[in-house]
């Protein structure tokens, strides 16, 4: 299994250049941090500015991986099983595990994929 | 967009607050979109699991880095907690690229760094 992170400062540049300086917005980032616990009371400016990136390598790798499930399922279309399957499959993604098994819950029991038809978002 | 408060309707707040849980689809799309092929399509269903597995990432890390700054008393999370946070958590390969970022940051506003990223 190759390493995330051998890519990901190959791909920080260009995803960075294309969709400016930050691809996620700092508002909603920070919005989320607040929620995260009644604590959380105050956030320094470049807290948001750090999790913008940190979510961007968080979604390269769970894509990346999340791809390698379909490519298994000889298939060409990322669903929300793979995810399932990438989360499940790898240990640092442990806490999401109870998230993407209340979607679907018989993504963890087994590699059946019984949704055959989805709708595919051409946009 | 601005929280209403007490102007608007339950479901009016309801969708803002739902909007504001997870981060925009077009953006988390795009980004799954540039990692993949060219001729990989990706679920509509996917982009919305992988949106909420973005927001479950920043509250679990922000959880983490809050707690650190519970126990030595400080009020406000910085950057340098997220760095901590993302390391101890596993995320060491995310920290690193941080902890450049966040040394030249400091370098310029000429302050001290404990080198905790």
């Amino acid at each position: 299994m190759r390493q995330a992170g051998a890519y990901s400062g190959l791909l920080c540049g260009g995803v960075s250049g294309r969709t400016g300086p930050h691809s996620l917005p700092l508002a909603r980032i920070k919005k989320i941090m607040k929620n995260s616990g009644e604590d959380v009371k105050m956030i320094s400016g470049e807290a948001p500015i750090i999790f913008s990136k940190a979510c961007e390598l968080f979604i390269e790798e769970l894509t990346r991986r999340s791809w390698i499930m379909a490519i298994q399922g000889k298939r060409r279309t990322l669903h929300k099983e793979d995810l399932a399957s990438a989360v499940i499959a790898t240990d640092i993604f442990d806490f999401l595990i109870t998230l993407v098994s209340s979607s679907e819950s018989h993504a963890v029991g087994g590699a059946t994929n019984v949704m055959e038809v989805e709708t595919i978002d051409c946009s | 967009m601005e929280d209403s408060i007490g102007g608007s309707s339950s479901n009016d707040n309801n969708i803002i607050k739902e909007q504001d849980r997870l981060l925009p689809i077009a953006n988390v799309g795009r980004l799954m979109k540039q990692i993949l092929p060219q001729n990989a399509k990706i679920s509509k269903e996917a982009k919305e699991t992988m949106q909420e597995c973005v927001s479950e990432f920043i509250s679990f890390v922000t959880s983490e880095a809050s707690e650190k700054c519970r126990k030595e008393r400080r009020k406000t999370v910085n950057g340098d907690d997220i760095c901590w946070a993302l390391a101890t958590l596993g995320f060491d390969d995310y920290a690193e690229p941080m902890r450049r970022k966040s040394r030249t940051k400091i370098q310029e506003a000429s302050t001290n760094q404990n080198d905790l990223c």
